[in-house]
Parts: C-alpha cells; structure tokens; sequence
C-alpha cells in the first residue's frame, strides 16, 4: 500500500497531497513491456512522483513510502522508500528505474547513479527533486528510515544516543588563538 | 627533512565519530585515528573515505566536517567529523548526530546514505 506521510511541522505545512490520480498512461516510445494503465498518453509523461510510484507498483515493491519533505529541508522534495524480496530484484528495480529516467528526462539534470551497487541489501537514486531507496525489509527496520524522515528532530533513535553531555569543567573558550582545541569526549 | 604541507586530515590525525554505532561510541583509551587517506594525494578533505583506527580494528570512514577552512560558502567545523562506513558502503551507525554540510550532495560519491541517516544539514 502507499501511503503519503507528510513531516510533521509545528509550522504550517502544505497542502494536504490529493489522493493519487489514475495511473499515467503508457509511455509514448516503443517499450511495450512498460505499459501502465490502459489509457492513451498524449502529454509526454514527465518523470515526476507519479510516474515514479507507478513504475515501483508494476515492479511489485512492497511498501512504497513517499514522505514529502517541506522546504526548510533543502534536500529534497519527495523522498521514497521501498523493500523488494531478495537482492535481485533491488537491483532490477534499480536499474530499470534509471532506465526510465534516461529514457524520460528532459533537461539534463546529471545526478544519476545508482549508489550501492557492492552491496545486498541497500541500493540508492537520488534524482534531482527525489531519492528513492530500495531496502531489504531487514535492513528497513534496523534504520527506520521513515521514522527519521517525519518526525525530524523527535526521533526516538535521536533521543537515545544523546545522554552524552559535556564534562562540568568545560569552558567553551572562543578564542582565536586557542592552540588545543580538542573535542572533549565523555 | 621536510614535511608536506599539513591538509585537513591526513594519516594519524585524530578524529571525532559522530553516528550512533557502538564501535563509534563505546569509549577507549586510545582515540580513533586516521591511518589511510583513499586519495591520491594523502589529505582528506569533506566527502573523502579514510581507514581509520578504532578500538584495534580497521574502518573504513567517511570524512563529514573538517576543523581546516574549505571553499567560500563551504562550512568548517571544530571537530573533524566522520561517519563509520563498512566496506560495501553502507554506514555502520543509524543516526547521526551533528549536522551535515550540503556540499556531499554534488559531490561525486556515495553520500545518499549517509544523507539519509542524517539529523539536520547546513
């Protein structure tokens, strides 16, 4: 199931997202295989969130997340997490999903790699606007990716690794010349 | 005999790991030090895989701050931070705790996870 997890912000955020439209139509060129849908695509389909989530869909990814990230956060707009069964079919989804994009994208927007190649269980793609991270289920759960993403700073991982406070004779010295400046470690 | 000339991190220069792994965390008497740069010339600067020395074992590290002044508009830290990373790439730790500069983004490299594990960016 996808589900559309907006970070919550004390702030206002955006707009609550539509639900999901219809699934674009099949892509203009050749790629019979890639059909998705059955409606005819006039507009050239633009590589954007939704053309993204149908592709993971006719993939069969379990567990699309899409997390839309609000602009404070200048990282990204949408950041995506998927799980797969075994490692062969990350790397499937990887590639085809890069495969899509050279096919699709307009302007050049060159960050295209897919990171994680040497390994089994985590693969990467950062698009310009998006980053879509392809787990296994293991891996998901030991790095509660979605966890960090919408709760930002109250996390409850966070809150556990901070109990390390400064020493009490600490004194933060803002001098320009200070020689040893070391970090103290508790 | 002469010395080159000091960069920002460089073999046996002590740093700082900022992920929340035990083997980043657990303390030791001895801090983790630098023993390989993965670089042609022997400096680190932000965005460089390192070896490092932690507890008697050899990890691999990626460079997050450093103390030396970088590029205008590039932040410079008071400690040099570094994230443990295993061999294949993925970090060892699950969080991180100190903040991550920008730059690792156009920067060549496999930084979209150590991004992804990160508290809040400068």
């Amino acid at each position: 199931m996808w589900r559309v997890l907006r970070a919550l912000r004390a702030v206002a955020g955006g707009a609550l997202r539509p639900g999901l439209p219809a699934l674009p139509g099949a892509p203009r060129r050749g790629w019979a295989a890639a059909a998705v849908g059955g409606r005819a695509d006039t507009a050239f389909p633009k590589f954007n969130i939704d053309f993204v989530i149908a592709l993971l869909r006719q993939e069969n990814a379990k567990d699309i997340c899409a997390i839309q990230l609000p602009p404070e956060i200048n990282y990204c707009n949408y950041f995506i997490i998927v799980s797969g069964s075994s490692t062969r079919h990350l790397h499937a989804m990887a590639h085809y999903m890069l495969k899509m994009y050279k096919h699709h994208k307009e302007e050049s927007d060159p960050h295209t790699v897919i990171e994680g190649k040497e390994t089994d269980d985590w693969l990467c793609i950062d698009f310009g606007s998006m980053v879509v991270h392809f787990m296994l289920p293991e891996t998901r759960e030991t790095y509660e990716l979605e966890k960090l993403w919408t709760l930002r700073s109250y996390d409850d991982q966070l809150a556990q690794i901070t109990p390390q406070s400064l020493p009490e004779d600490f004194i933060f010295e803002l001098t320009p010349n200070s020689s040893d400046h070391l970090e103290t470690r508790t | 005999s002469v010395t080159g000339t000091c960069g920002a991190i460089q073999k046996l220069t002590r740093v700082r790991v900022v992920d929340n792994s035990t083997l980043g965390n657990t303390p030791y008497h001895r801090p983790p030090k630098c023993i390989h740069v993965y670089n042609k010339s022997g400096v680190g600067k932000v965005g460089d895989t390192i070896l490092l020395a932690i507890k008697g074992e050899k990890k691999k590290a990626l460079i997050v701050g450093q103390k030396m002044p970088g590029p205008t508009m590039t932040p410079k830290f008071d400690s040099n931070n570094v994230v443990l990373i295993e061999d294949n790439g993925n970090p060892v730790g699950t969080r991180i705790k100190t903040p991550i500069p920008y730059i690792l983004r156009q920067r060549e490299g496999q930084f979209s996870k150590v991004l992804a594990i990160a508290r809040n960016f400068v």
